[in-house]
């Protein structure tokens, strides 16, 4: 099947948050009481019941002043972290290429946390209690049946598009060529990036601007863990299994026949 | 009374069928492991099973029904709860026979090579005559006391920052804890097979097994197997223990 794509046009975006709301809204996330910190960006963090936030950024100086708009959510990697390291296979590739999740199958081990180089899944329960892990799962019940992503349809000034992966691509890449007079520093997030993302950013400025990672990496613990430990540990065990066996045939055989022999 | 002593004498017998023969009553024995040994022991034993079962649910993606909702790290939680603060109590209520003991797993010696040297033609063949006098453990049980308290140690500190610090360290430190908590599960999974299999199954060790309930061993399996800890032993108590 063709991949699907969200873009997200910084340059498009008003920072009105209606796509936090409808994400909370068609997700059924609960609300979650915060303090005023003298900003508009709210909540302060992702947490199990925010997967979506928009980012406020101040940028340069009295002369040149900018407020700028990102977003902060599941980017659906190609070469995805937590799908890489998550033990139960609750996090997996659907076959759109977006990073879809079956709660049913998490252990609440919250790996995926430390291993998103975005910081985006986040855990809910208590420290003994039952977790699990949560994050954006590009609302997967409404684009399997032919609509949008809840965010997307809540945009209203189009900053927002989802469509097949290569149109989102394109329309990107025109986009960048249109602001770059305007904006030297404009950049396409995600074409490339751990694969490919399922969520690319037209950027009026470079990705750091935004905090986003100029070179997002699968962690190497991860590759240690599941390419070299995963191995050498059912090596190891069938090695043990294997050579007692082996010694079980013999030692029973030469040991008893000794006994025999007194 | 007399039925619950007849089942009970039953699965004695069941379970010699699986483990061994228990060494009859009236043979002259050694005391070999105290009561609270014992005690940790069967909780360390009990504990690594729930303990192994529910992290291997990480390894086998077939099994992740069992690991789903969280439930399976709940008993995890629970079981290394129970192991360590055991252990603590045992350090506690012994510190000398512990201290001593740790001491013991990390003295290794030329004695320890030749045994190395020596073990396949007896694990194998039952050759003796290679074999050097052994203390109160020999090589191979030192090797696997060495794992246990190394690997123990390994999972007790990757394991607390995993649930309990992280949020206080990087999250790339997490990582690397999960990965050596994953190492080291590995070791003692491979080590735990040749502890039972030794100590149940191999016909030179076959009914030792019974050792970590009663708490002696027969005289003649020490002499054999523990050479110079039965002369140390019955140097000072010539008689032995009578059961």
């Amino acid at each position: 099947m063709t991949e699907k794509a969200i873009l997200f046009d910084a340059t498009k975006c008003m920072g009105c948050r209606g796509c936090q709301v409808a994400c909370k809204e068609w997700n059924d996330l609960k609300g979650v009481k915060t303090a005023n910190r003298g900003t508009i960006e709210n909540p302060p963090d992702l947490s199990a019941d925010t997967w979506l936030k928009m980012k406020f950024i101040e940028t340069g100086d009295a002369q040149d002043m900018r407020w700028l708009f990102g977003r902060r959510s599941c980017m659906h990697c190609t070469e995805s972290a937590c799908v890489n390291v998550c033990p139960t296979k609750a996090l997996y590739h659907h076959e759109l290429g977006f990073v879809a999740y079956d709660q049913a199958k998490c252990s609440g081990c919250g790996y995926c946390v430390d291993a998103c180089p975005f910081d985006i899944p986040r855990t809910s329960g208590s420290l003994v209690g039952i977790k699990h892990a949560t994050k954006c799962i590009l609302c997967h019940d409404r684009i399997t049946s032919g609509n949008i992503p809840a965010c997307v349809k809540s945009c209203p000034s189009g900053a927002l598009k989802f469509g097949d992966r290569s149109e989102m691509l394109a329309e990107g890449k025109a986009r960048i060529n249109d602001i770059q007079s305007k904006y030297p520093y404009a950049t396409l997030y995600g074409e490339n990036e751990l694969g490919g993302l399922h969520v690319m950013y037209v950027l009026q400025d470079s990705p750091s601007v935004y905090h986003l990672p100029e070179n997002p990496k699968v962690p190497v613990s991860i590759t240690v863990w599941k390419d070299i430990v995963h191995p050498i540990g059912w090596t190891l065990a069938g090695l043990a299994v294997l050579g007692l066996g082996f010694n079980y045939v013999i030692a029973r055989r030469k040991i008893q026949v000794k006994k025999e022999g007194h | 009374m007399v039925a619950s002593t007849k089942s009970k004498s039953s699965s004695i017998a069941a379970l010699q069928i699986l483990v061994g023969p228990r060494p009859a009553s009236g043979i002259k024995t050694l005391p070999r492991y105290t009561q609270q040994v014992r005690w940790l022991h069967w909780v360390t034993a009990v504990t690594w099973v729930v303990l192994f079962i529910t992290g291997l649910l990480l390894f086998v993606p077939q099994f992740s029904g069992g690991a789903g909702h969280g439930i399976s790290s709940l008993f995890h939680h629970i079981a290394a709860i129970i192991v360590v603060a055991w252990a603590v109590g045992y350090f506690l209520r012994n510190p000398k026979t512990s201290i001593e003991g740790i001491k013991f797993a990390l003295k290794w010696g030329t004695a320890d090579f030749k045994w190395a040297m020596a073990a396949p033609a007896y694990y194998f063949f039952g050759k003796e005559n290679k074999m050097p006098p052994q203390e109160h453990m020999n090589t191979g049980q030192k090797l696997w006391w060495l794992v246990v308290l190394g690997c123990g140690a390994v999972m007790i500190i990757t394991g607390a920052f995993m649930w309990f610090f992280k949020n206080l360290v990087p999250s790339g430190v997490v990582m690397w804890c999960s990965t050596f908590h994953s190492i080291g599960m590995a070791v003692l999974f491979a080590f735990a097979f040749v502890h039972v299999y030794l100590s149940v199954f191999h016909p030179k060790m076959r009914g030792i097994f019974w050792a970590m309930v009663d708490g002696t061993v027969p005289a003649d399996y020490a002499e054999s197997h523990h050479k110079k800890w039965y002369d140390e032993l019955t140097k000072h108590k010539e008689s032995g223990k009578e059961k």
